[in-house]
């Protein structure tokens, strides 16, 4: 009980506070213009948290994380786009609630359930957490490379619908991480006698040119402007009469969001989508989704914000981190101090529990700031796209330099940013990338510290322990399910082909 | 054929296959326990990269419409720009990055383009560099600019 009295105190302090108000404020807006989603918003603001101290610096981020992922959905219900991927679902129903003139309904909706989810989340968090911790202090190197291996099969969930680009870039993102001096043997590698490449290439330059420098070529290739068809938009918030009548659908969409961002490597967007399905199965109200029936609006922002407690369960407690943003959150972890692991809720237990309450302050701060939000898009729309790009522009060049003051690391972001773009315009995802390169040193260590152990002899992994077992046995399955998918697929797609109509 | 083979997505393909080719030989001639991990990851790699390159020459995609844009024009900016910083300090190669970022993006009111270029080039640099001491690439060994 003391350590959560300090751990709250922690988060109390005015500065984390303000961290708290300014990012959410910051990560809503950010989130709620289209194509800025929480990573671009995380890589803007990570330079600003260099000289915070740990607490305040996560206050920050955390608010623009969870902020982010609400703010999405203000654009998708306005003008039938949504901000983040996340929110892609809160159109089906959120548009068509604007057509007919329940946009302060369908914002309402959005907000309350984008918090409930939230903060559902966050017991789910404070629950789950700590147990998982107290499993994997079972985890030696052998179990640790069967986990990891296990989350990089994640990079299929992520590859939307291309698998194999996916893994071209996972394969390219881990090869990233491998730039620099071996950490084992100290041997050079893919450095070409390039003195400045020995300590290798960090997280945050890459980010910053693959998401946010890219984000600027890609629009100003397609040139498209949201600007000047924005509605006039109010929020209402339901009553408690109506919060009533839908209780069953904001509890059944946080759970779904909050089990689906526990596990590696899915995300809030298909946590969306798949509460959304399970909406059309359940809801007593079914037959209007997709005409403008707030258990839509439910189903997808109660699990979307739900993932972002839930989804720092793995990144925590086993140093997995569940999706981009997350791997993101992870390397600003890192950055200060902060080491997400199977030894963090033993080593750092009050930092963890500070977290989990500046979680739920975030939640809240979240459902206060979201009136005076959603009234500052009507001007923010009406800013040139210019400022906003060279804005991005920016923030990326500082982000990118200011992680180790190398001008190296600029050259980087600038390289990746480039290469992104060509990445995009061939249709591959660029999510592995990310996680490939977070998850590749962790594997490559494990893999070889497991092969210390065991003598150079491989097979020995698989018979370790149970619990490697289990984890070989799940990742075998995992890609004897992927392959079955894709081929039962294909016949499929085959037999349309075929068909006398085709 | 010709034209399936100059189509981007292909030849986006084939230079990642050639690409992790490339990587391949410099492992193969690396030390062996070091490279252990990367001649294993390239491997997979270049079947990657050879099965997608195969798909997109069955596929066939139409090819798109080449049209004259100055994308080119702002790459090449971001790339001198952070080339330039190591020798130039931070300040110097934005804002004139900055300036065409607001150009190409339609900013083109000399008195928008300067306030900005001002306020988003050197008010952040400003903010940054010396109001939060997060120190960027300098110019002058005092620190400056």
């Amino acid at each position: 009980m003391d350590i959560v009295l300090a751990a709250a105190a922690d988060a109390f302090t005015w500065q984390a506070l303000l961290a708290i108000v300014i990012g959410t404020w910051a990560g809503i807006i950010i989130g709620g213009l289209p194509g800025l989603g929480s990573v671009v918003g995380l890589t803007i603001f990570l330079p600003f948290t260099f000289g915070m101290d740990v607490i305040t610096s996560m206050a920050l981020l955390i608010g623009v994380y969870c902020g982010s992922v609400y703010g999405g959905s203000i654009t998708a219900i306005l003008i039938n786009t949504p901000g983040t991927p996340q929110a892609a679902a809160t159109t089906f129903d959120g548009y068509p609630m604007t057509q007919q003139g329940r946009v302060g309904e369908a914002l309402g909706w959005a907000t309350f359930a984008s918090f409930f989810g939230g903060v559902l989340s966050c017991v789910m968090l404070i629950i789950g957490a700590p147990q998982l911790a107290k499993f994997a202090v079972n985890f030696g190197s052998i179990e640790v490379f069967a986990l990891v291996c296990l989350a990089m099969l994640c990079i299929v969930g992520v590859s939307q619908g291309s698998t194999l680009k996916g893994i071209l870039c996972g394969m390219m993102g881990f090869l990233f991480s491998m730039v620099g001096s071996d950490p084992i043997t100290g041997a050079d590698r893919f450095t070409f006698g390039q003195y400045a490449l020995s300590s290798g290439l960090t997280l945050i330059p890459v980010v910053v040119g693959a998401f946010a420098l890219s984000e600027v070529f890609v629009r100003f290739a397609s040139r498209d402007d949201e600007a000047a068809r924005i509605p006039e938009a109010r929020l209402t918030f339901p009553g408690l009469r109506d919060i009533g009548r839908r209780l069953i659908e904001l509890i059944r969409g946080s759970f779904i969001g909050g089990l689906i961002g526990a596990l590696p490597g899915t995300g809030a967007a298909a946590a969306a989508f798949i509460s959304y399905a399970s909406a059309q199965k359940l809801s007593p109200r079914r037959k209007n989704l997709g005409k403008g029936e707030p258990d839509g609006i439910i189903a997808s922002e109660s699990s979307n914000n739900a993932v972002t407690g839930s989804s720092f369960i793995p990144t925590l407690a086993l140093g997995i981190p569940g999706d981009v943003v997350t791997a993101m959150m992870m390397g600003a972890m890192v950055i200060h101090g902060i080491t997400p692991g199977v030894r963090l809720m033993a080593d750092q237990a009050q930092t963890v529990y500070s977290l989990f309450v500046v979680l739920i302050i975030v939640n809240v701060a979240m459902l206060i700031l979201s009136k005076p939000s959603v009234g500052l898009f009507r001007y923010l729309f009406k800013l040139p796209q210019g400022f906003v790009m060279g804005g991005i522009v920016m923030f990326s060049f500082i982000g990118a330099v200011s992680v180790r003051g190398n001008p190296l690391d600029l050259v980087v972001a600038a390289v990746t940013g480039l290469l992104a773009y060509v990445l995009r315009r061939g249709g591959y995802p660029l999510a592995p990338l990310v996680i490939g390169m977070v998850l590749g040193p962790e594997l490559e260590s494990s893999l070889r510290r497991g092969l210390l152990i065991s003598r150079g002899d491989f097979s020995a992994f698989f018979t370790h322990s149970t619990i490697a077992s289990v984890l070989f046995i799940l990742i075998a399955l995992f890609i004897a399910g992927t392959l079955w998918s894709g081929f039962t697929q294909w016949r499929k797609d085959r037999a349309a082909s075929e068909s006398p109509a085709a | 054929m010709t034209s399936t083979l100059f189509h981007p997505r292909v030849l986006t393909a084939l230079a990642l296959l050639l690409v992790g080719a490339g990587l391949s030989v410099t492992a193969w001639q690396g030390p062996a326990d070091a490279m252990l991990v990367p001649r294993f990851v390239l491997a997979i790699w270049c079947a990657a990269a050879l099965v997608v390159l195969i798909g997109e020459l069955i596929r066939r995609a139409p090819m798109p419409r080449v049209s004259r844009s100055p994308l080119p024009l702002l790459m090449a900016a971001v790339l001198i720009a952070a080339v330039a910083t190591a020798s130039l300090g931070f300040l110097i190669p934005v804002l004139p990055l900055v300036a065409l970022t607001l150009w190409l993006f339609r900013v083109r009111q000399p008195l928008w383009l300067a306030l900005g270029t001002l306020i988003l080039g050197g008010g952040l640099w400003f903010l940054f560099h010396h109001v939060l001491l997060i120190r960027l690439p300098t110019l002058l060994t005092n620190g400056l600019i």
